[in-house]
């Protein structure tokens, strides 16, 4: 090999073992075609399908609506018309492509006020608007979180770091096999003007699930901020 | 779920258990390689079987399997992290309910340690 046909630059680390549980998940699926279950085939269809979703979707969807009152009214009306706009199909774009009365195509927007918040849970397993958020957090399948945010929502929202007036009501929407909420936040101050690339970009996935606020200085790709000790243990 | 169906469920199932006590979990193995994705790189892989085992099958419904899991991460797997624990719900449901016994479990994951170390 010449010299110009090797990499000149570094790889990304990576994990160079084979652990238990990446050798289980292969068994398991294996068994799982063996016996007759599924095809490898649609195995590859949803794993391909699976890795399109993300939260993106649904933060455009979000940052038209607050440009645009007609768009607005419209994923309020037909959340799935609403969401062709942003590129996701809720009823065709299912590997199972059942149809209407599939799974996931009641999708419902939830918009906030200055007087309602909303905030998204599933009590009973972790239903979630995959097809336009993509997958859940690890949080949001907690059985504390889903058990609590019914009962205590200010308080778990709290936890989460927002605080919120007494005189906001807080609506807590479960989720089922066919219903999928996304909140619709306020558009933050300090936005005037802007486009809507650059909002998409500040409405984050917890945000969408209703557990935070987006701001304008804070972007759904940006670095988590480090701070340094005020009273560092042991200096 | 009848009390009956849940003693069975509650049973351990010893290949699971050792997995979960001695497999190296994602986050470790991150610390160790120095690797920032969040999930392993088999989250996607794992997502999707439970997708066709519901969706396409109908072997194990989404409803059921959750709970499953709910139940079992409360008690046998509480010590493995997710998506893990996930896992292992997974494969102890499969067991559980008829569909590949342990032994053939054990058998297979040898075959696939040979396969997909094979060359290093």
């Amino acid at each position: 090999m010449s010299k110009s046909d090797k990499h000149d630059h570094n790889a990304a680390p990576m994990v160079d073992e084979i652990s238990d549980f990446e050798v289980l998940e292969v068994a398991v699926r294996e068994l799982c075609i063996e016996k007759g279950l599924f095809t490898q085939e649609d195995h590859n269809e949803w794993t391909e399908y699976m890795h399109t979703l993300g939260p993106l979707p649904a933060g455009r969807l979000v940052a038209k609506a607050w440009l645009d009152p007609e768009y607005k009214q419209l994923c309020i009306d037909d959340p799935v018309k609403a969401s062709l706009e942003v590129g996701i199909d809720w009823i065709n774009s299912m590997p199972s492509k059942f149809g209407t009365p599939s799974d996931y195509c009641n999708p419902r927007i939830l918009v906030d006020t200055p007087t309602l918040k909303h905030v998204v849970v599933c009590t009973l397993c972790s239903c979630y608007p995959r097809p336009i958020l993509g997958q859940s957090p690890e949080w949001y399948r907690t059985p504390n979180y889903r058990r609590r945010m019914v009962r205590w929502p200010r308080q778990v929202l709290s936890e989460f770091g927002l605080q919120l007036p007494e005189d906001v009501e807080i609506r807590v929407a479960d989720s089922n096999q066919k219903t999928r909420y996304v909140v619709m936040p306020i558009r933050p101050d300090g936005t005037e003007g802007w486009t809507e690339d650059q909002l998409t970009e500040i409405v984050t996935r917890d945000c969408l699930i209703g557990v935070a606020l987006p701001r304008a200085d804070r972007k759904a790709d940006d670095k988590r901020p480090i701070h340094k000790a005020v009273h560092p243990y042991g200096h | 779920m009848p009390k009956k169906n849940l003693n069975k469920l509650r049973e351990k199932i010893p290949l699971l258990e050792d997995i979960g006590k001695d497999g190296r979990v994602w986050s470790d193995l991150c610390k160790q390689y120095g690797v920032e994705n969040p999930d392993p790189p088999w989250r996607i892989t794992l997502e999707s079987t439970c997708e066709v085992l519901n969706e396409g099958a109908c072997a194990l419904p989404v409803l059921e399997r959750r709970d499953e899991e709910d139940k079992l991460s409360e008690e046998i797997y509480k010590d493995v992290p997710y998506p893990e624990r996930q896992l292992l719900a997974l494969a102890h449901s499969m067991i559980k309910k008829g569909f590949f016994r342990e032994e053939e479990l054990g058998v297979q994951m040898e075959k696939v340690y040979k396969r997909l170390s094979a060359g290093t």
